[in-house]
């Protein structure tokens, strides 16, 4: 179960539960008897069988096309149709063995492709969750009108209550993000300025908090966007400016 | 040519050219490159679960079994919706005008978790809707790329500073939360310094 660990406006901080409000799958295929099918991955080929290990066998083109016409060495009978299931992910080198010591480099590239900064790469630390310090009520708030404008909310979480005290604690926090019919900005780090990471080596996002309530009912939701709502050029020109 | 998005809006008809905007257009993109000790450049494969069969790129594919473990083509299979019905296609929102007759609010609009946003070029006068779209209205319709079981929510609008967007996405399943229910699970600072602080935040950093 995801977690998050926040702050109120009071300076009051608790952990309550984070949940995705994705939506669920909506189509389901059946099969003639009506009943529910499920998908399935299986192995086509395998590294032995594909074009360059084949054209390292017999040569070239013309030569892989002479034996696909006298045999089936594109097809490895033991293994293709095998289902997938429990699968790694590995990295293999340029004569296609599997590499056990790599070295990972990150490459920042700018929008024309061209390369703008080299590095180790590095996988971040989730900052949000039980165990992380509390994220700070910002305060910073952003009217909803303008949000919607601005940025690309992207997906979203849903802040719910573990027992009496946090449902008191999170309706109040929405409530009073209702009054003020804005998203607050909320980020990690001691200036609630750092995008948020849900999980060790995710993607980061700004996190928007907004609130709703209905009667003694309540929803706190946390907008993630990684993307602002503005053209290619608009961006190089603010760039261009800096 | 791509052809133009067209939106049928009271008695007048605006047509769009689309162009795709994400990350990597507007702050850069990040590529991991691996090397080995060599220094030569690796790429990623799939160890099957025997532990020595590896899969390159493009050795997997995607079928179907029934509950029985048989394989089954999809030809065979009938789409249906979670109360079982059966579903219809719907065609691509490029073979009609859209008509724009939907209003969303903001609220509604904040309840969608964003897929693809597209940047709108209009291709002719567009005057009357783009003003529209400059007050703050925007528009929900039903879209589909190309046609398929399950169209997307699209939704018309134009940002602060007056172009217009496509942005395309699904509802989320937010919920209100009672004392006695929790959700459903799926799997001090000043108002200018406020303002200064949100126009600061800078998200190529991510």
């Amino acid at each position: 179960m995801a977690e998050i660990n926040i702050f109120n406006s009071a300076g009051r901080d608790a952990v309550v539960k984070l949940q995705s409000v994705a939506t669920p799958l909506r189509v389901r295929w059946l099969d003639p008897d009506g009943r529910q099918v499920s998908a399935a991955r299986v192995v086509k080929s395998t590294l032995n069988n594909d074009l360059d290990a084949l054209i390292e066998q017999h040569g070239d083109l013309r030569g892989v096309g002479a034996a696909i016409r006298d045999a089936d060495p594109e097809i490895d009978l033991d293994t293709a149709g095998r289902l997938l299931q429990e699968t790694s992910r590995v990295y293999i080198n340029s004569v296609r063995k599997i590499v056990h010591r790599a070295q990972e480099w990150e490459v920042i590239r700018n929008p024309d492709g061209s390369e703008r900064q080299r590095r180790p790469r590095t996988t971040p630390d989730a900052n949000v969750g039980a165990d992380v310090p509390p994220l700070k009520w910002s305060g910073v708030l952003i009217p909803k009108k303008e949000a919607v404008r601005k940025f690309v909310f992207v997906q979203k979480m849903q802040l719910a209550h573990i027992n009496g005290l946090t449902y008191d604690f999170l309706y109040g926090m929405a409530k009073e993000l209702e009054a003020k019919e804005s998203l607050m900005l909320l980020g990690a780090g001691p200036k609630s300025n750092q995008p948020l990471v849900l999980r060790r080596g995710a993607s980061s996002f700004r996190g928007f908090l907004e609130g709703r309530t209905r009667g003694d009912t309540y929803r706190l939701i946390l907008h993630l966007s990684n993307l602002e709502l503005k053209a290619p050029e608009e961006q190089a020109a603010e760039e261009a400016a800096q | 040519m791509a052809k133009p998005l067209v939106f049928q809006w009271g008695e007048s008809q605006f047509s769009f050219a689309m162009e795709k905007v994400d990350r990597a257009k507007l702050y850069g993109f990040k590529e991991t490159e691996v090397l080995d000790d060599g220094g030569q450049r690796c790429v990623l494969a799939t160890l099957a679960q025997d532990g020595h069969t590896v899969i390159g790129r493009g050795g997997t594919g995607l079928g179907n079994l029934t509950v029985d473990g048989t394989w089954i083509e999809k030809l065979q299979l009938t789409p249906v919706d979670p109360s079982g019905q059966k579903l219809q296609p719907v065609s691509s929102s490029f073979a009609a005008p859209v008509t724009l007759s939907d209003k969303a609010t903001i609220d509604e609009y904040l309840d969608c978790a964003m897929r693809s946003i597209y940047l709108l070029q209009a291709e002719g006068e567009a005057g009357p809707l783009v003003e529209e779209l400059k007050q703050g209205t925007i528009f929900r319709f039903a879209y589909s790329f190309r046609g398929g079981l399950e169209p997307d929510s699209g939704y018309l609008l134009a940002n602060a500073e007056g172009k217009v967007f496509l942005a395309v996405g699904k509802p989320s399943k937010v919920e209100f939360l009672s004392l006695q229910q929790t959700a459903a699970v799926v799997e001090d600072e000043e108002q200018s310094a406020e303002d200064e602080d949100a126009d600061a935040m800078d998200f190529s950093m991510m």
